[in-house]
């Protein structure tokens, strides 16, 4: 339970590579903070200088207001779980559970009550003798998850914890730990790639690229109110599609004109669009937000190009004008490759960006 | 006949020479150590007055005496005649001369040792039926017993070597392993080149340093002591050392010891705690390495000792020294093997231990 403040920390491996390029975040007490973002964005990077393990080359850190930038790794009162587990193989599961404990000369008696309260919480309260080579791949991440817990530390860092896991379990392990955060509250920074994974456990998601925060916000920020492009691109399966379309202001309405179809808007409701009048601008809108419309009041009328069945509902693509547009369909709706649909758009869920700053046009009618 | 047998046949003719040459390779390679150990096991009789030579040494010695009128004969079983041979005097009588005579050339020459008063029974008995055949239990060690008893200062030399080995050992473990870890956790520039260099030592031979090095060792006080000798060894093992180590210590993910630093130990605690326990079987088995590289050295030490002699260069002088005694000479080669195959023993458990095959 503590806040944490990263004030400017930047990071810079040699002249040209730049771990993180700048961070200003500040995490609130028992929060749980997702790191999201691409490949190489520096979230890992961000999460070791945090921990200790990596010099900041500018900015500072602080946990609970006092300044941490510059002291060892062992005295900032976190724990980490590493994407690799980083369990030491030499030791039983109970010695790598204990290892801090026994560091802090604990007595003995509530070392071992700790170690068992631990690795009950986490489902591995019978492995306790077994070394790692013993165990399998989810057991070992419970293990890591244990041996971080047993601190209770007051930042908890976990660096793609699951991310070796296969896709039922790591579903699984996703509600544990949130379970386990809901339990121990302690403050908790989580870095993933998967979308999925940051949408269901974060408070707050931190969506980085390039060693820059994008976007700080509620899961429902970046998935309704994207700040630009690269975030509506980012989140959600399959990605928002794009439009470029071309708007003219007509009296009380606004007319959106893409060469396959035109929408046409109330002004009151997209006032905001008013200053883009001859110009272009890009549309976004999300595939479950595309609706078959059989109907003569459909938007555009298209071919399907393919059908992918996922079960609860199925996603299928169209091309529209050389760009592959993918829409969600209801599984109960019979949709076959070749067929020509008509569809629309759910106006309220649109999404309006700047053709070169790519960044979001906020609009009244945002939820 | 088809192409398929024809094929088959191809293979096995293939593998049947290559299991002929290998077998072959194997003897060549087998049977002088083999014969080195079966020879130090063997009596003068068996190793100079039997061919072809028993496979394996034997464990007891079979004599027959009978008695005419000279006096009594003795006569050793020999394995390659299977017969009974004449051995030792022509003859000799019942006298406690001759008798205590007798003894001593059963043991020195069979390995064998029997009391008086046994021959004496014999000898009556012999009186009475006019001959006995009997055996004696053979002395197994004799004659690693007389090479240290015969050999002047074989056993201090022993001591000798083992100081050496132990301190090049600790030496070219800690530096060397210390340099191993620099190069496996460290950047900087210059490093493959200076790994590179660090075998360059080892590209003399140790011939052409030694002389070198006797003037510095002497400048040092240390010429013709154990620990000059280890100094010298030391160079050379060493840079072996930091590049079997480096490769050791880059085999543990570094991520092992940041979790350490994490959960509340300094780096050195790190090291302490987590890289050390799990290099253990690495730096065993480099320790091997250094040990038998120096126990078994004999150029260098020729050179760099005077009084103070190694046991290799003792078993060395001791080999160019004699006439024949081979058994013997056996002998003190053996025992030479001995530490080093001791040490290797006590040392397999930690190269062959492994954590439960987990992937770190
Ligand atoms: N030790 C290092 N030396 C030099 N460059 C590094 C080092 N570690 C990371 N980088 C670089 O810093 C950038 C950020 O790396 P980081 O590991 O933080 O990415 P990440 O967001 O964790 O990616 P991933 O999702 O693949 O784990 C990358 O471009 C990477 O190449
Ligand atoms: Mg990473």
């Amino acid at each position: 339970m503590a806040t944490l403040e990263l004030v400017d920390l930047a990071k810079r491996f040699s002249k040209k590579v730049w771990g993180v390029r700048k961070m200003d975040l500040d995490v609130n007490e028992k929060e749980f903070i997702v790191l999201l973002g691409p490949s190489g964005c520096g979230k890992t990077t961000t999460m070791r200088m945090v921990a200790g393990l990596e010099e900041v080359t500018r900015g500072t850190i602080h946990l609970d207001g006092k300044d941490i930038t510059d002291i060892p790794p062992r005295d900032r009162g976190i724990s980490m779980v590493f994407q690799n587990y980083a369990i030491w193989p030499h030791m039983t599961v109970f010695d790598n559970i204990a290892f801090s404990l026994k560091l802090k000369k604990m007595p003995k008696a509530e070392i071992r009550q700790r170690v068992q309260e631990t690795a009950d919480m986490v489902k591995i309260g019978e492995l306790l003798k077994r070394l790692p080579g013993q165990l399998s791949g989810g057991q070992q991440q419970r293990v890591a998850l244990a041996r971080a817990l047993a601190v209770k530390p007051k930042l908890f860092l976990m660096d793609e914890p699951l991310s070796n896991l296969d896709a039922k379990l790591r579903v699984v392990m996703r509600t544990e730990l949130k379970a386990i955060h809901q339990q121990t509250e302690a403050t908790s920074i989580f870095v993933t790639h998967d979308q999925s994974e940051a949408m269901s456990m974060a408070d707050r998601i931190v969506i980085m690229k390039d060693g820059e925060i994008i976007q700080i916000g509620t899961p429902d920020d970046v998935y309704f109110r994207s700040a630009n492009m690269f975030v509506a691109g980012f989140i959600g399966t399959p990605p928002t599609n794009f439009f470029n379309i071309r708007c003219s202001v007509d009296g009380e309405e606004i007319s959106l004109k893409h060469s396959n179809f035109k929408l046409v808007l109330p002004l009151k409701d997209f006032s905001e669009l008013d200053a883009y009048n001859g110009k272009e601008l890009v549309v976004g809108v999300r595939p479950e937000d595309i609706a078959v419309d059989s109907s003569d009041k459909a938007l555009f009328t298209n071919k399907v190009l393919v059908v992918e069945p996922q079960g609860s509902h199925q996603v299928v693509a169209l091309k529209l004008n050389d760009a592959i547009v993918k829409t969600i369909v209801s599984a109960d709706q019979s949709v076959k490759p070749g067929d020509s649909i008509g569809f629309n758009f759910n106006l309220k869920r649109l999404h309006f960006f700047n053709m070169e700053t790519e960044n979001r046009i906020k609009t009244a009618s945002e939820i | 006949m088809n192409s398929a047998l024809q094929r088959q046949l191809r293979r096995s003719a293939k593998r049947t020479s290559l299991y002929i040459v290998l077998v072959g390779i194997l003897f060549i390679i087998i049977f002088p150590i083999f014969f080195l150990f079966s020879f130090s096991f063997m009596s003068d009789y068996e190793t100079y007055s039997e061919w072809p030579k028993p496979l394996v040494p034997s464990f007891k010695a079979d004599f027959k005496i009978d008695k005419d009128t000279e006096g009594y004969h003795l006569y050793i079983f020999n394995k390659s005649e299977n017969d009974f041979m004449p051995f030792g005097p022509l003859f000799f009588s019942n006298s406690e001369k001759d008798v205590s005579n007798l003894r001593k050339f059963i043991k020195l020459q069979a390995n064998s040792k029997i009391t008086d008063q046994k021959i004496e029974e014999y000898l009556r008995i012999v009186d009475k039926e006019s001959k006995v055949e009997f055996s004696v239990r053979k002395d197994l060690l004799a004659n690693y017993i007389l090479f240290f008893q015969v050999i002047n200062g074989a056993a201090r030399a022993v001591l000798n070597s083992l100081m050496v080995a132990g301190a090049t050992v600790v030496i070219a473990l800690t530096i060397g392993g210390m340099g191993g870890y620099a190069f496996a956790r460290y950047f900087f520039k210059g490093k493959n080149l200076l790994k590179l260099s660090v075998l360059f030592v080892r590209m003399f031979p140790a011939v052409s340093l030694a002389i070198p090095m006797v003037i510095i060792l002497a400048r040092m006080g240390l010429y013709d002591r154990p620990l000059g000798l280890s100094l010298v060894y030391s160079v050379g093992q060493i840079s072996m050392s930091i590049w079997i180590t480096a490769s050791v210590f880059m085999s543990i993910p570094i991520s092992l010891e940041e979790a350490a630093m994490i959960f509340g130990t300094t780096r050195v605690g790190a090291f302490w705690h987590v890289t050390l326990p799990l290099a253990l079987p690495g730096l065993a088995a480099c320790a091997m390495y250094s040990f038998i590289g120096s126990w078994n050295e004999v150029i260098a030490a020729v050179v760099l000792t005077q009084f103070n002699p190694t046991f290799p260069v003792v078993v060395y002088k001791a080999l160019v020294g004699s006439q024949g005694q081979i058994n013997l000479i056996t002998a003190g080669s053996v025992a030479q093997a001995v530490p080093a195959i001791i040490f290797t023993l006590i040392i397999r458990k930690y190269i062959i231990q492994m954590w439960g095959g987990v992937k770190v």
